[in-house]
């Protein structure tokens, strides 16, 4: 079963995309995904991937309503503008409410959810929803491959540029401008990117998961990196071992690939927790006295 | 860096916090602020921050009024707790340290600066596992990285462990004989172990006095 995935892999053209598709967006997503992490914004993928929803269902409305075509072979330009949108309209509402900035993405999410169940009615596509909420990374064309390139291509630009400042930023938002740092350009250009990268994420594993592949790798890496270096490196290679085994696993057993994928990567996220605590009782075995003080994990 | 105030005035709301506070320093001084809670001295650091605005002539660095001012990164800030920082996620102190310095800071003046603070051994530890009086060494270390003119540092409370206390004030005397404008924020009655050169007493009812050491001196109860 594994030598025939292995022979498909790199004889079929789909299998080849599906792979190209996933090794990019296992680095990507878990590196934008550290800096969510660190800037405790974890619900904000799935917020903007509710709203970039909203671009799907108006590409939809305008075509099967209106007869417009210049939107139905690629919905995902509308995706990319409205998630763009949804992340201005997150970093308007924290501003706004400064002290309960989760409320921010409350709203947004809400009226994502409701614009997009609106438009979809409308233009009487309501059965096509489903393929955007757990999207199929093994149906994904060349067209999209390029796009996930040049995303990838444009983070790591970002990250080799100014990395450092990033990381600083994120880690303490109130000393920025003492190192040189634009809080407010810092936050624009970031909440761009990253709602790029989301809609990016929706055709291949969906409104529902695209979250989780930024998410769930960094909380697996966050329990034993030693470092900010180390924990993203950890981060990636999780993120590619589920992408590699999702794939299989979905093509094997015929099952949605993001489901798949993010399965492995819960998977994973288990058995780093479990053998995370199984090595500190034996610590605490073998110096008992510090035994009574909490040990964190 | 010298520092003109003029008039400054400060509200939140519709609630006057400062009112016509006006005082000069010039380069190498050592200011302490001190007055009870709610005599606006974190107001008046956050004016001077940036943080909080304030109206054009109020306040001036070298002659450059604030409003407009874009050279932050001459000035260094270390504050008293560190509520917005980020503790969980794994990051060494080196790392920390390295993302903060400006380019043409080099890596290894971060390691001088260990140095010199006696933290160089805890470069390659995780930052979430550091005692809160190494995290403070850290911030120190951080808001000099970038040979600043300018330092502001919010003392930590009195609560914290006397011994701890006594190495923050030898450590910022230390940073004032090397030339650099100090403004501390002290929350503690005594002056003790401090090298200052000026004493701003703030009340809350909007008076307050500004005086050089030896005036202070002769003023019962501002240096026990």
């Amino acid at each position: 079963m594994f030598l025939s995935f292995f022979s498909d892999l790199f004889n079929q053209d789909f299998m080849l995309r599906a792979l190209i598709a996933g090794i990019l967006l296992g680095i990507i997503a878990p590196l934008i995904g550290s800096i969510v992490v660190i800037r405790r914004l974890s619900f904000i993928a799935d917020t903007l991937g509710h709203f970039s929803l909203v671009g799907i269902s108006i590409s939809f409305f305008l075509t099967y309503t209106f007869g417009w075509t210049v939107f139905s072979l690629r919905p995902q330009y509308l995706a990319i503008v409205f998630s763009v949108i949804g992340g201005l309209l997150i970093e308007l509402f924290r501003r706004y409410y400064r002290n309960y900035k989760e409320i921010a993405m409350a709203i947004v999410i809400s009226l994502g959810a409701a614009a997009s169940a609106i438009f979809f009615s409308l233009s009487k596509k309501t059965g096509s929803l489903y393929n955007y909420l757990f999207g199929s990374i093994l149906t994904v064309t060349d067209y999209y491959v390029v796009l996930i390139a040049i995303t990838s291509l444009v983070v790591f630009l970002l990250f080799g540029l100014f990395g450092r400042q990033i990381i600083s930023v994120s880690f303490e938002e109130t000393n920025a401008k003492f190192f040189g740092i634009n809080l407010g350009v810092f936050q624009l250009v970031f909440i761009i990117v990253l709602s790029v990268v989301v809609s990016i994420l929706l055709e291949s594993v969906g409104v529902l998961l695209s979250s989780a592949m930024m998410i769930i790798p960094i909380a697996a890496a966050m329990k034993i990196g030693w470092s900010y270096r180390s924990t993203t490196i950890i981060a990636i290679l999780f993120s590619e071992l589920s992408v590699f085994l999702g794939l299989w696993i979905a093509y094997s057993f015929n099952i949605p690939s993001g489901a798949a994928i993010v399965s492995v990567n819960i998977i994973i996220l288990v058995i780093v927790s479990v053998i995370k605590r199984i090595m500190i009782k034996r610590t605490l075995k073998k110096t008992p006295e510090i035994a009574n003080f909490d040990v964190g994990e | 860096m010298q520092i003109d105030i003029n008039n400054l005035c400060f509200a939140y709301m519709h609630k006057l916090v400062i009112n016509n506070l006006s005082f000069s320093l010039s380069r190498g001084d050592f200011l302490v602020i001190r007055g009870k809670n709610g005599s606006g001295k974190s107001t008046l650091v956050k004016c001077l921050l940036g943080i909080n605005p304030v109206k054009n002539g109020m306040i001036f660095f070298d002659h450059e009024d604030i409003v407009g001012f874009k050279k932050w990164t001459i000035m260094g800030y270390v504050p008293q707790k560190f509520e917005d920082f980020n503790y969980e996620y794994p990051i060494t102190v080196k790392e920390f340290l390295s993302v903060s310095r400006l380019r043409q800071t080099k890596d290894s003046h971060v390691l001088k600066l260990l140095d010199k603070m006696g933290i160089l051994e805890i470069q390659n530890d995780n930052i979430n596992s550091l005692s809160g009086g190494q995290l403070q060494r850290v911030f120190i270390v951080r808001a000099m990285l970038n040979n600043p003119r300018l330092l502001i540092l919010d003392e930590p409370t009195a609560s914290i462990d006397k011994k701890n206390v006594l190495y923050f004030r030898e450590t910022v005397n230390q940073l004032h004989e090397e030339g650099v404008t100090v403004i501390l924020i002290s929350h503690d009655e005594s002056l003790a172990n401090l090298n200052y050169t000026h004493v701003l007493s703030m009340s809350s009812d909007f008076s307050f006095s500004f005086q050089s050491r030896e005036n202070a001196e002769l003023t019962p109860g501002v240096n026990e």
